[in-house]
């Protein structure tokens, strides 16, 4: 037990560590224009300029950079912005506050809708029931994100809100008021993420039950005169769940590339928006940060998978 | 006279739909088998593989595929159980008749403990709940012999021997009249098949269990059952008690059957005694230890040192895989090396091969120290030694025919000036093992059935002309009826080659009717060496008589005696 | 179905048929014939597009956002250029960049596995930490802001996306040379003598075949999928006609104020389209690979009563 636990946490520190390194060799090291332009900050002062040469080193080694680098990651440190002149940190968490319920709510809802079409498909292989429904899930999976998204604003343009999180002219609103705005809004972002996503796990999840039913423990299963139900739910999906979560797992990143495209047809002020005005804008603090902050958050998601897989896989205590 | 058997198979046919061809005819598997079993009775289903047997057993608790028709009766307890199909069939499993399948390996769902899946058939069928089901777990698990505490243990930390004790006792749980196994004792070691097989003849006596076995070893049926049927191409060939099977077998293929099946009893006295004096393989006191082998042997093997019955008292954890192993092999010599699983004798014949470092000692061969040299230095003289492995299904490349193989050595140690040189020579080869290079040689290893597969690869591993030739189990996954030729191939090749060979064997009858000179191993140790002829009849160590009388000899009389 | 479920000395029935008899029996389930089609019509259309485009895709010739006529099937963008012309191009581009990316992502991915799988030790252990660092960091974020730093330009597109796409094809490759190490052919040719190139280009490659296909089939999907996420974020080359550049444009450009769904829906459908062929082919291979897929033990139809009609052999 101690053996699995300790390798997948040393693993998650090891990684972000990575992450980190990949950061700073990106914005420093590699040709391009990024070298300098952390100090660049238009209409800044010379001072200001000055100050921040200092703080990040530029003038120093590289090896000396990287790790005052790695001091100022400590510290908390991640940079000023160049567009509001405000630290990054404070506005990626501002940002990340606002993607959190969004994308939490879409994709357990993903996840959910996933299952249930995925066991229905496979305990009904080869019915029209599966066909139908693999043949719909392939096509979501097909579509890009940001066609459904555009699709479902034309579709209900004008009947649910299509821009940002909340209501910009709303005055003094109650609090369960202001929820049901939010709600409102997130209806089109939530739903366009839901069926991005749900497409995936949904073949995911038939994947796997397939190959759980073709394994032996279900044969005995049904010798043992156990109803279809109690095979399904008790042995078939307990030991699909299995090789399912992994395999979510390495679909984070859908997730992730499904959340910034939503948020950037939605105008979500969220931590995909601030990517892309990052992007935009050519905000390198604000990009080296949100690149941080969703790895840093990806990794822990991917350890909170592993887990769950060593809570429900008692053969992995060995 | 219409007794209530307690199975009885009346006319059971079953059909398969062909699967890729929608036009062509059902295959008929099962034809008119009928069976009657009655309760306290063992009855074993006697056949080699394809032959329909698994199909019958399946048919009578109804869990074929949904490919499958079935015609007849299954009666149990004299009501016909399968004539309302699948739907009416469910009522009756576990309750009235249960199974034990092959390869209890994967018997069990692995995320939940043993106790928790016994326990799940007692509340299903309402038998026990809550505190009273976990007793009666208890006492399932104590009735097949394993320790307490078992319930709460998750599959994968018993043994093989062990679940398959612990499937029994889920297969009794609710009491049936008939119980189904089919090969329970395949994948199991020698000794613990006897044990396995005892608790089985037991369990049917004590409850009046009506047993049905199946099973291609007809030393198993000869230990454990009273009556068999001889099964071929989906029909009953020949029914009676085990003992007029064996000695008065009607059906010309019940006798074939028994021919094939080495004895005990049928030693060889070597006549010659080979009177070379330099050995062709010398090894003495070789000695490997854990940390040497390769993670995966290492990683297999634990489960039988930590997790095999303590019945032995405390097991002193062995440091070595191998220690003060020495042995020789002379010219034309065939030498068995025999042991249960994990014993070393492996380990052992990848040393000679140079496969696996080895911490000290010295193997010879030919004259030639080859433990320590490198993989430059072993080029050369891996044209003296060659293996010939267990699985005979993979050991051709699926993608080049046949000829091709052969031929590969030669490519690779640059034998023969151009390719019609080699061909001859790989055609030459594939004549002394027995077959015809015209018809064969130019075919897939797929066209080939397993025995012509594996004489193949003996011809690739000859063409090379190599003096030692190891086996590892040449004939385990071979059918009864093909093992004896290729046996005899070997038998055949180290007298005209003059080669030596080890083989490994876990059967001690294949080895004493085959070896000049037997070897038992235990634990990485030599237990025990001499002639099959002293090893059978006056065995000196404790542990060789323990493997002697855990083999299940084909004579239903050796076991009356024990 | 074989007749036995599972038997001691009879291999597999499948056994006889290896990997590329499995790929041949794949590629002819309807699933993977429809994914074949849809691929060589698309393959087609966008080799011949440059004959077979009605209009320029530089020159305007109707008015911003015209909606569909006769004239332009498919209407008009926000400049005024017929968008059939635009996703005819397009198709060409995208084709091309996906198909780019992912031969790129699965050479990188086969030689990680291979070497890895084959090697075992400590080559295996670096590779395989290098391959699990870049697995579990999201692949689209470190795009963007490769994108973002090299500047866009289809090039870099091409190479962002293959050189960050490799890793599970190396998990999965890995793990499949691993398990043909252990075949029995292979350890024979190494008992024989063989050097590791002879090994592994005669016995092991030519077994990766249908995987590599399957992947690369696959890995074509997410490349085409990411490229026009790239594209939406700004990070494409904007001079490039692409189905995803489209998509942006459209968007940037008020397509969907004007409710001008004709500038969006045709690239969308084609990426679509396309990435479900492609699925349905690689897919069908993946599942033709995996013998487990083969029998299920619970199923909605069950096994049939046939009623005796006599006695005997010939019975009915």
């Amino acid at each position: 037990m101690r053996g699995y636990l300790w390798k997948r946490s040393l693993f998650a520190v090891v990684t972000i560590f990575v992450a980190l390194t990949v950061n700073f060799v990106l914005f420093r090291v590699l040709p391009g224009d990024a070298v300098t332009r952390v100090s660049r900050i238009p209409n800044a002062s010379p001072a200001l300029k000055h100050a921040l040469e200092v703080e990040f080193g530029l003038d120093k080694s590289l090896w000396e950079q990287y790790v005052l680098y790695l001091q100022q990651l400590c510290r908390g440190n991640l940079g000023v912005s160049f567009t509001n002149r405000q630290p990054v940190l404070g506005n990626l968490l501002e940002a990340f506050g606002n993607t959190l319920p969004m994308v939490t709510v879409g994709t357990v809802i993903a996840i959910a809708v996933g299952v249930a079409v995925g066991v229905y498909a496979a305990v009904r292989r080869n019915t029209l029931g599966d066909h139908v429904s693999t043949g719909v899930a392939v096509a979501f999976y097909a579509f890009p994100t940001q066609f459904l998204g555009m699709m479902l604003l034309i579709l209900f343009a004008g009947v649910l809100p299509s821009v940002g999180m909340s209501d910009p002219f709303a005055v003094a609103m109650s609090p369960s008021e202001q929820f049901a705005d939010v709600v409102r809004h997130m209806t089109l972002p939530v739903l366009t993420l839901v069926l991005t996503l749900y497409a995936e796990n949904a073949l995911i999840v038939r994947s796997a039950m397939l190959e759980t039913l073709g394994e032996d423990y279900i044969l005995t299963a049904r010798a043992k005169g156990l109803s279809r139900r109690r095979i399904i739910w008790r042995y078939a999906l307990r030991n699909a769940a299995l090789p399912t979560i992994t395999q979510v797992a390495l679909s984070l990143g859908a997730v992730v590339s499904g959340s910034i495209l939503v948020e950037v047809i939605f105008s979500w002020p969220g931590i995909g928006r601030a990517l892309y005005d990052a992007v935009l804008q050519r905000d390198y603090p604000m990009l080296q940060g949100g690149f941080l902050v969703i790895t840093v958050t990806v990794v822990v998601l991917n350890y909170l998978a592993d887990l769950l897989y060593f809570r429900l896989d008692p053969r992995v205590a060995q | 006279m219409t007794e209530r058997h307690a199975l009885e198979l009346v006319n059971l046919n079953v059909w398969f739909d062909p699967r890729d061809h929608h036009g062509d005819k059902p295959a008929h598997t099962v034809k008119d088998v009928s069976l009657k079993v009655a309760a306290g009775e063992r009855v074993g289903l006697v056949g080699e593989s394809g032959c329909g047997k698994t199909t019958t057993i399946l048919a009578a608790i109804g869990l074929l595929p949904a490919s499958a028709t079935v015609g007849g009766e299954v009666r149990i307890d004299g009501k016909n159980v399968i004539e309302n199909g699948e739907a009416g069939m469910r009522s009756h499993r576990w309750t009235d008749i249960a199974m034990v399948f092959q390869g209890a390996m994967s018997a069990f769902n692995p995320v939940k403990t043993v106790g928790w899946q016994i326990r799940e058939a007692l509340e299903v069928h309402g038998i026990a709940r809550g505190r009273i089901a976990v007793e009666r777990t208890r006492e399932l698990l104590d009735l097949v012999g394993l320790p307490s505490g078992s319930d709460a243990k998750y599959p994968h930390q018993l043994s093989g021997g062990m679940k398959q004790r612990a499937v029994i006792a889920m297969a009794l749980s609710c009491e049936p009249k008939v119980l189904l196994a089919d090969e329970p004792t395949t994948a199991l070691d020698v000794v613990v098949q006897d044990q396995v097989l005892r608790l089985l003849v037991r369990l049917s006596m004590d409850l009046g269990l009506a047993l049905v076995l199946v099973t291609h070893d007809l030393g198993v049926v000869a230990q454990a059952c009273t009556r068999a049927a001889v099964m071929r191409d989906g029909e009953i060939v020949e029914e009676g008690s085990v003992d007029d099977l064996y000695r008065r077998p009607a059906h010309p293929y019940t006798r074939k059957l028994f021919e094939s099946t080495p004895n005990l009893d049928d030693v060889r006295r070597t006549i010659e005694s080979p009177g070379q004096t330099t050995p062709l393989l010398d090894v003495e006191d070789l000695r490997v230890t854990y940390g040497d082998l390769a993670r995966t042997t290492r990683r297999r093997r634990w489960p039988f040192v930590t997790a095999s019955t303590k019945v032995q008292g405390p097991v002193a954890a062995p440091t070595d895989a191998v220690a003060n192993v020495s042995m020789a092999v002379a010219e034309g010599e065939l030498v068995a090396l025999v042991g249960q699983s994990g014993c070393g004798k492996t380990t052992t014949l990848q040393a000679i091969l140079g496969m696996q470092p080895v911490r000290s000692g010295s193997i010879r061969i030919d004259g030639v120290e080859i433990t320590g040299l490198g993989a430059r230095a072993w080029r050369p003289l891996r044209r003296n030694v060659q293996m010939i492995y267990q699985d005979p299904y993979e050991a051709l490349d699926g993608r080049l025919r046949v000829i091709d193989t052969v031929m590969e050595p030669l490519v690779v140690h640059r034998i023969g000036n151009d390719r019609r040189e080699r061909r001859a020579l790989a055609a030459e080869s594939l004549a002394d093992v027995g077959l015809d290079p015209d018809v064969l040689a130019g075919r897939y290893p797929h066209e080939l059935s397993g025995g012509q597969r594996q004489r193949a690869a003996i011809a690739a591993s000859l063409v090379l002309r190599p003096r030692l030739l190891l086996a590892d189990e040449p004939v385990s996954m071979l059918d009864v009826s093909v093992r004896t030729g290729v046996l005899e191939l070997l038998d055949r090749l180290r007298r005209e080659h003059r080669m030596g060979i080890l083989m490994i064997t876990h059967d001690l009858s294949t080895a004493a009717a085959y070896a000049d000179r037997i070897i038992v191993m235990r634990e990485g140790r030599i237990v025990e060496a001499g002639e099959p002829w002293q090893i059978v009849h006056e065995p000196a160590d404790d542990y060789t008589r323990k493997l002697l009388a855990s083999v299940p000899s084909p004579d239903p009389q050796h076991h009356r005696a024990s | 179905m074989s007749e036995e479920i599972t038997v001691t000395t009879r291999p597999d029935v499948e056994r006889r048929r290896g990997v590329w008899g499995a790929l041949r029996t794949a590629v002819a389930t309807p699933p993977a014939i429809i994914g074949l089609i849809v691929i060589g019509l698309f393959l087609l259309v966008s080799v011949f597009s440059p004959l077979i485009k009605p209009y320029s895709t530089s020159v305007p010739s109707c008015e911003v956002f015209e909606p569909p006529s006769g004239r332009h099937w498919l209407g008009c963008d926000d400049g005024g250029v017929d968008m059939l012309s635009l996703v005819l191009q397009g198709g060409q581009v995208s084709m091309f960049v996906g198909f780019t990316a992912a031969v790129i992502a699965i050479a990188i991915g086969a030689i990680f596995g291979v070497l890895s799988g084959y090697f075992g030790g400590w080559v295996d252990t670096v590779l395989m930490r290098i391959t699990d660092y870049f697995m579990v960091i999201p692949q689209i974020v470190l795009m963007i802001v490769v994108a973002a730093v090299w500047g866009p330009s289809l090039n870099h597109v091409i190479m962002v996306i293959g050189f960050l796409m490799w890793t599970s094809t190396a998990r999965v490759v890995r793990a499949q040379v691993k398990s043909l190490r252990e075949r029995v052919y292979v350890r024979r040719a190494v008992s024989i003598g063989a050097s590791h190139t002879r090994i592994i280009l005669t016995h092991i490659v030519p077994q990766l075949g249908p995987l590599l296909i399957a992947n690369t089939v696959l890995a074509i999907t997410l490349a085409i999928f990411n490229e026009t996420a790239l594209a939406f974020l700004g990070l494409s080359d904007p001079t490039a006609v692409t189905w995803g550049t489209i998509m942006e444009h459209a968007f940037e450009r008020g397509a969907i104020s004007t409710g001008a769904w004709w500038a969006i829906v045709p690239a969308g459908l084609c990426v679509a389209a396309l990435i479900v062929g492609c699925y349905l082919v690689g897919n069908s291979i993946e599942d033709g690979l995996n013998p487990r897929l083969r029998s299920s033990y619970l199923s909605t139809k069950s096994w049939r009563m046939r009623p005796l009609v006599g006695r005997g052999g010939d019975a009915l």
